[in-house]
């Protein structure tokens, strides 16, 4: 599937023109792993934002060890870092092989929200609702 | 064409369930794999309004019983 035809169909580029799609493709970057590796360490300054194309990831809390949620096609990974400026949340790794992602680093995707305004709001728009999505997972999964 | 991102919460074992899109409503009786396992969707609720091309669901799932191959592969019980 064409990167552009993929990134229409994951929530954190709803509502982005075609113009504003090419943008953000061009600043994405496939990243391949195997099952176990990692993507983002908890307690580590996040700098990237991951999107799973194929495969799965687990979110993991070191203390006390616990898996919160298993992400596949089209979830993201890395926003609360972007959002925060803070570090990672909680460690994520793959879980099946091959685990397969597109990467964009926070200076460049920041650098694209300054360049243009209104892929920066659509954007954070979006993370928010992607925010809010995992909360009321979490709060069903804990009934 | 609209996308379909569903929450799996898993009843019956201790699973913490998971997040992805589909390019089609969840339905009851669908099988699905969160990572490593299978299950089977019992219910299947609209959480969230639909917003542009998106459609936001929430789907109670339970373990479909799997036997190890001889190869470590898992197999569907009959």
């Amino acid at each position: 599937m064409d990167l552009k035809d993929f990134l229409r169909k994951v929530e954190l580029f709803d509502g982005l023109t075609e113009a504003e799609l090419e943008k953000v493709a061009a600043i994405c970057q496939q990243r391949r792993f195997h099952r176990g590796d990692i993507l983002t360490k908890q307690g580590t300054p996040g700098e990237e934002l991951f999107i799973v194309t194929k495969g799965f990831v687990e979110v993991f809390l070191e203390a006390p060890q616990r898996v919160v949620v298993n992400l596949g096609a089209g979830q993201i990974v890395g926003e609360m870092a972007l959002v925060d400026q803070g570090l990672s949340s909680a460690t994520v790794r793959a879980v099946e092989e091959p685990t397969l992602t597109q990467v964009i680093r926070f200076e460049q995707l920041e650098r694209l929200f300054q360049q243009d305004a209104s892929i920066g709001f659509k954007i954070i728009r979006n993370i928010a609702a992607d925010l809010s999505f995992k909360l009321r997972h979490r709060n069903l999964s804990e009934r | 064409m609209a996308s379909y991102k569903v929450s799996y919460v898993v009843i019956g074992m201790d699973h913490p369930g998971g997040i992805v899109n589909l390019d089609h409503k969840p339905f009851v009786g669908e099988q699905v794999r969160l990572s490593d396992l299978t299950f089977e969707v019992l219910e299947v609720l609209e959480i969230m309004p639909a917003r542009g091309g998106f459609h936001y669901y929430h789907a109670t799932c339970h373990p479909i019983p799997t036997d190890i191959s001889s190869d470590g592969t898992d197999q569907k019980s009959s």
